[in-house]
């Protein structure tokens, strides 16, 4: 009896051992992961966050060897909640995390596993590749409807909105851009500087300001975080407010996003909006103090969305999740 | 080098300038024959060189009829038909046949290879092509002859007995849609409003009025906010419906629209499918069309001298004021008007 006591311990022991030294290889593993995350960013400012998570993943994918589907799924989970712990606002990262697992799970086929993983990383590269240019795709779409002398609303700094604009500009057309502040941080000082320096004449106002500025634009437009499954956006606080002003005002409310941003998320309402998204971590343990960061915006005050998928409805986005989650 | 239209084109632009091929039925019905000959005899060798001629057409159909959205619509038909026909001939690409209609989606990014990549190469010559197409083609013709009369078989769903309706100006299909119903129901009133300048709606009216077992009222287009409040349905025809679900229909309409919405009327507009066209309300200059003013004040009248006067011919209604679209194949709701556009017309055909 005492025996076989004796060797269940060793062998408890023993797995204990085992997991214990692929947990700590796995956290160095993330350590990495994150190191190389943040590189990315700090290396090219444009980049987004959605790009960069999609990017390191896919370098995790080249670097490592998987023994199984199963282990592959995990680290990668691992490594998108990894990512997620930085102190990035995380809608992006969760998203383009989603739409990558779903495109480890789709490209399977009963091949060897190791065929497999090339298959990947040639599809991944690919993948990659048009989501690189679906900024410019999004930019060309919006021309059409910059028309010239137009004055135009946005909120504080989105790249992509930059990108359309800066496109317009160099196509000979003038038009008046006001950016609001954005909040804490000076990200619309920042694209108040980006304009200028593309020549386009802009004006920074106050985000108490929009509804004083409504009557005397032609349309909205913005960037947003995310997109969720009802159509609506997750965007910088102060888009809702855009929202209900522009609807009370009758302005177009555009919103320019790139597909990876599409999110498996129906918020009700504000405070339907989990935490993580709206918190920045150090705040998460106590929320009743500090004020959030994004807001949602139902998709009644959105009139189009540009995408890389084309000019969509609202209602045309849902259609598109469940074309691909089904 | 600049595209020369056809004998066939040019003829067919003049005879809609002059008036004498009238109303979006018969322009399209005339433009599908254009591409049907077009398909018959010209001599092209493969898809390719047929899709240049087509695109090369309507290119020019829509520099000399920009109003004209239906032109353009059918046209994106028969691109899309010949892409379809050039798929299922070709043995190679068969399994991608089916996926050609959500080549932009989100699915397929995710699962895009690169071989699936590389678009299909439209130039091979591929036989039995002409055959093929002029088979579906007549498709097409049957789905255009039989609209209106699918759209009216509608009719007895949506209007009941003793209902008031009311409807702008003079759409064909909703005269055949109203004289259904009023074959199949009773005590029926239709206010029809006259659409000044053209006062339309009195042809409307003196059309329906000689059916028995119907009232009939013709307003003002100023009157219609005091009629509303007594109407149960509107129902309307429109020019043509654009990508997101909102008209360009009659001037007036929007009018109608708002009226309908402050007293809660559902709205019905009536839109065959080759009235849907994929294209969006930006560029407003080429939106609308003004007409000619002597209707509204005579050239030798006194104000005439002094004041500036305008006939707008369209309206913009928005989305959210429609309530149904009633097309030959059912019913939709404004938000699923996309839907139907992705299934009708192929992604890279929506620029000409």
């Amino acid at each position: 009896m005492p025996q076989i006591t004796e060797t269940g311990k060793e062998f408890g022991e023993q797995e204990s051992f085992i997991s214990s030294l692929f947990k700590l290889f796995n956290r160095r593993l993330l350590a990495d992961v994150v190191k190389y995350f943040l590189q990315l960013l700090d290396k090219d400012k444009d980049m987004s966050y959605g790009i960069a998570a999609i990017r390191t993943l896919l370098m995790i994918l080249e670097k490592k060897q998987f023994g199984t589907i199963h282990i592959l799924h995990t680290t990668m989970r691992e490594a998108v909640a990894a990512m997620r712990n930085t102190d990035l606002s995380i809608a992006a990262i969760v998203s383009a995390g989603e739409l990558f697992c779903r495109f480890i799970t789709l490209s399977l086929d009963d091949k060897h596993m190791e065929e497999c993983r090339l298959i990947m990383i040639n599809r991944g590269k690919i993948f990659l590749d048009k989501l690189d240019n679906s900024r410019q795709v999004i930019a060309k779409q919006a021309q059409r409807f910059i028309s010239d002398g137009c004055r135009i609303l946005t909120h504080s700094r989105s790249r992509v909105v930059l990108k359309a604009l800066i496109t317009a500009s160099q196509n000979k057309k003038s038009f008046h851009v006001f950016v609001t502040q954005g909040g804490t941080g000076n990200s619309g000082e920042e694209m108040i500087r980006d304009l200028n320096a593309a020549g386009i004449d802009c004006t920074l106002i106050l985000d108490s300001a929009t509804g004083y500025v409504m009557e005397s634009v032609d349309f909205v437009m913005v960037g947003a975080e995310a997109v969720v499954e009802s159509g609506g956006i997750i965007n910088r606080i102060g888009s809702y407010t855009m929202g209900l002003c522009a609807r009370e005002m009758k302005k177009p409310f555009y919103v320019l996003a790139e597909s990876f941003k599409f999110t498996r998320l129906y918020p009700l309402n504000q405070r339907d909006l989990p935490n993580e998204y709206k918190y920045s971590r150090k705040h998460l343990s106590d929320v009743s103090k500090v004020h959030p960061l994004v807001d949602y915006t139902p998709p009644v005050y959105i009139t189009l969305l540009f995408t890389d998928l084309g000019i969509l409805t609202p209602s045309a986005v849902s259609d598109e999740l469940i074309k691909l989650y089904m | 080098m600049r595209e020369q239209p056809l004998k066939e084109v040019t003829q067919l632009i003049h005879a809609i300038k002059v008036g004498l091929v009238e109303g979006s039925y018969g322009i399209t019905n005339k433009t599908l024959d254009i591409f049907k000959y077009i398909i018959i005899s010209k001599s092209w060798k493969n898809a390719d060189a047929l899709m240049q001629i087509v695109r090369a057409q309507c290119r020019i159909l829509q520099a000399a009829l920009p109003q004209e959205t239906v032109t353009s619509n059918i046209a994106r038909r028969i691109l899309k038909l010949t892409r379809e026909e050039f798929d299922l001939l070709h043995a190679k690409v068969q399994h991608f046949a089916d996926d050609s209609q959500a080549s932009l989606s989100l699915h397929k990014l995710v699962t895009q290879t690169s071989e699936s990549n590389v678009s299909v190469d439209y130039s091979v010559p591929q036989q039995g092509l002409r055959e093929a197409l002029l088979d579906h083609l007549q498709e097409v013709e049957t789905e255009l002859e039989t609209s209106s009369e699918n759209i009216c078989v509608q009719a007895e769903e949506h209007i009941h007995s003793s209902e008031i309706i009311l409807t702008l100006g003079h759409s064909r299909s909703v005269e055949n849609f109203l004289k259904r119903a009023i074959k199949k129901r009773q005590f029926l009133t239709i206010i029809v409003a006259e659409c000044a300048p053209a006062c339309r709606g009195h042809n409307l009216a003196a059309s329906l009025a000689a059916e028995k077992n119907v009232e009939i009222i013709v307003i003002p287009d100023a009157a219609i906010f005091a009629m509303m409040s007594r109407v149960n349905k509107v129902i309307i025809g429109t020019h043509s419906v654009l990508a997101n679900g909102g008209l360009r229909a009659a001037c007036g309409a929007y009018t109608v629209a708002l009226a309908a919405k402050h007293y809660s009327v559902p709205v019905i507009v009536l839109a065959p499918m080759y009235k849907l066209s994929p294209l969006h309300l930006c560029e407003q200059d080429a939106f609308n069309m003004v007409g000619c003013a002597e209707d509204v004040i005579p050239y030798d009248s006194i104000p005439a001298r002094e004041a500036k006067v305008y006939s707008p011919m369209f309206d913009y209604v928005p989305p959210e004021l429609v309530t149904l679209f009633i097309s030959n194949t059912g019913g939709h709701a404004p938000s699923y008007v996309y839907r139907l556009l992705t299934e009708l017309y192929h992604p890279e055909d929506l620029e000409i």
